[in-house]
């Protein structure tokens, strides 16, 4: 059973809340005892997910929580837009799409550096990503 | 571990403390109904723990954690603090730290979970005798359940700690082994060598690849030899974690030799179609070494010409 | 701190010092001062120090690697030194392996590698 310690919701507004809400996740990850690599990897997945909402869906928001279960920490980042969600969403998972945003990367490639990752799209309404990343044992 | 490692381990802190003493129901009118037993537990305690290890010791297993009347003496002396604590009417960090430090010490002595559960459930028949035996029914009923929530958050938290003690021992020798299968040896200045013995699965390749970026940058390693000779099969994942290995070793600066080439693995390679770029490639360990150095610009030669 | 990055000249080589976090906007910048750096005064070679960077995403990756293949249109090499072990990680994982655009350990290596000597 996962345990939440701590949750706080930042906006995603404008370009540079690219670099808040990474800066608050690479402080929230170092805090939670995940090493050195396992916080590059959900810094920079922080990084290419809040862009995307930024860029595809002009803004949204980030949930940022630090969990447990019980005996590891991990931190958990969701983030939220309803922007125009994502059409051939198998496609970009396989990091085949690409617009000029690299999108189909950051999103492919975001998946590969966390232990969890689960979207849920729907055209026209928005699109909702949520990542774990936890403390080796 | 000491108990203030635990404290530390298993957050106990004032809200996590609210909160199991709201799930096991120990009120401060608990508290207060054992505070005011206070003269009925001194007056029983010396026939309660001796009921209790008489117990104990009648058992075959639990009578080895007693090995001489000395040893026993000093429980008891240990057991009554404890015993008297339940009706100390507190139940605060304090207490927490109190019951954290006696499973510690089973921990440390290694009496595992069941003796103590078993023990606890004798302990509490007991003072169910004494209770109806001192006072009406009611009362005797009413405090015989105040005693029972307080010692089943005890023992939440002495089981949490043998939880925490395991986690801790397996994240220690996880962390051993970890160290012991990837090991990477200096072969000379600037050039670093992994041999891979075992199975590599896909945790192993990632703290394969973790592990030897850290020491290229430390060593400032120009050259990186793997040598897979121990690797018993190499498979699409297999050569695929080497790959990118070497790819990551390269945004460093470095360059990688994979050695250990065997016939079947070179077939394997070649057959499941895994494109290997950016790395030169050896059958023996012999020649990556060689091919290193001469990378560097050094060579081995003969002392005395041959031929 | 986000702010600007100054542009070193030794001879005919560039040096890049990135010592803080880029934002997006920062990251294009610099990219368009590098190149015009390198029409402005004719270098052959640039270094780019990312040795304060603890983490790399796709869209910086890609304006390095990008600003490597644009001076290398101009007849100038590149090459991006001090990449840390986790950023090396996290890209390869990723699956952006930066092709085509050449790395070294340090400065120092760096320098040696595209041909110049530091007298000692």
């Amino acid at each position: 059973m996962v345990e939440v310690i701590s949750r706080v919701e930042v906006p995603i507004a404008c370009e540079d809340d690219v670099v808040v809400v990474r800066r608050r996740v690479r402080v929230l990850a170092g805090q939670r005892q995940l090493d050195s690599f396992a916080v590059a990897a959900v810094t920079t997945a922080t990084s290419e997910l809040v862009r995307n909402v930024f860029v595809h869906a002009g803004g949204g928001k980030a949930i940022l929580e630090e969990v447990t279960d019980g005996t590891r920490y991990g931190l958990r980042a969701t983030f939220i837009d309803e922007g125009p969600g994502i059409d051939d969403l198998e496609r970009v998972l396989r990091g085949g799409y690409s617009t000029a945003h690299t999108m189909g990367l950051g999103l492919s490639g975001s998946r590969r550096l966390v232990d969890r990752f689960e979207i849920e799209t729907e055209p026209g309404k928005g699109t909702c990503v949520k990542i774990e990343k936890w403390a080796p044992f | 571990m000491d108990h203030q490692k635990y404290l530390k381990l298993l957050r106990f802190d004032e809200a996590e403390l609210a909160s199991r003493r709201a799930f096991f129901k120990v009120g401060d009118e608990d508290l207060k109904r054992l505070a005011d037993l206070r003269a009925f537990a001194e007056q029983h305690s010396d026939a309660v723990i001796d009921a209790f290890y008489e117990m104990l010791l009648g058992h075959a297993e639990t009578k080895r954690f007693f090995p001489d009347e000395a040893a026993v003496r000093r429980v008891k002396r240990l057991q009554r603090d404890y015993f008297l604590g339940l009706f100390s009417g507190r139940c605060d960090l304090e207490y927490v730290q109190d019951r954290l430090r006696v499973g510690a010490a089973h921990e440390r002595i290694g009496l595992s979970p069941k003796w103590y559960l078993g023990a606890y459930r004798q302990y509490l028949a007991l003072l169910r005798t004494k209770l109806l035996a001192d006072f009406d029914a009611e009362r005797a009923e009413l405090c015989a359940q105040s005693l029972e929530r307080l010692v089943f958050f005890d023992m939440s938290i002495a089981i949490d700690t043998y939880i925490a003690a395991n986690v801790e021992t397996i994240g220690r020798h996880q962390h051993a082994i970890r160290e012991l299968s990837t090991p990477v040896i200096r072969v000379h200045d600037r050039i670093l060598l992994m041999p891979l013995v075992g199975t590599v699965d896909s945790l192993r390749a990632s703290q394969i690849m973790e592990t030897l970026l850290v020491r290229v940058v430390d060593e400032k390693a120009r050259y990186v030899i793997i040598d897979i000779a121990g690797v018993p099969v190499v498979d699409t994942k297999v050569a695929d974690s080497l790959v990118k290995t070497t790819s990551a070793v390269r945004l460093l600066g470095a360059e990688t030799i994979l050695t250990g080439i065997s016939p079947p693995i070179a077939r394997t390679i070649v057959q499941l179609g895994v494109e290997i770029v950016n790395m030169h490639t050896r059958a023996r360990l012999q020649e990556g070494i060689e091919l290193a150095l001469e990378l560097a610009g050094k060579v081995i030669v003969d002392r005395k010409p041959t031929g | 701190m986000i702010g600007s990055v100054p542009i070193l000249r030794i001879g005919r080589t560039l040096l890049l010092s990135i010592q803080l976090e880029l934002s997006d906007a920062v990251a294009e910048t610099l990219q368009n001062d590098v190149l015009l750096a390198i029409e402005k005064h004719g270098t052959s070679s640039l270094v780019i120090d990312i040795t304060g960077f603890d983490f790399v995403d796709t869209y910086v990756a890609r304006i390095l690697a990008e600003t490597s293949k644009m001076a290398r249109l101009m007849g100038t090499e590149t090459v991006i030194v001090g990449m840390r072990p986790e950023v090396a990680a996290t890209l390869v994982r990723m699956g952006y392996t930066m092709e085509g655009v050449r790395f070294a350990l340090d400065l120092d290596e760096g320098l040696g590698l595209l041909g110049h000597v530091i007298a000692r």
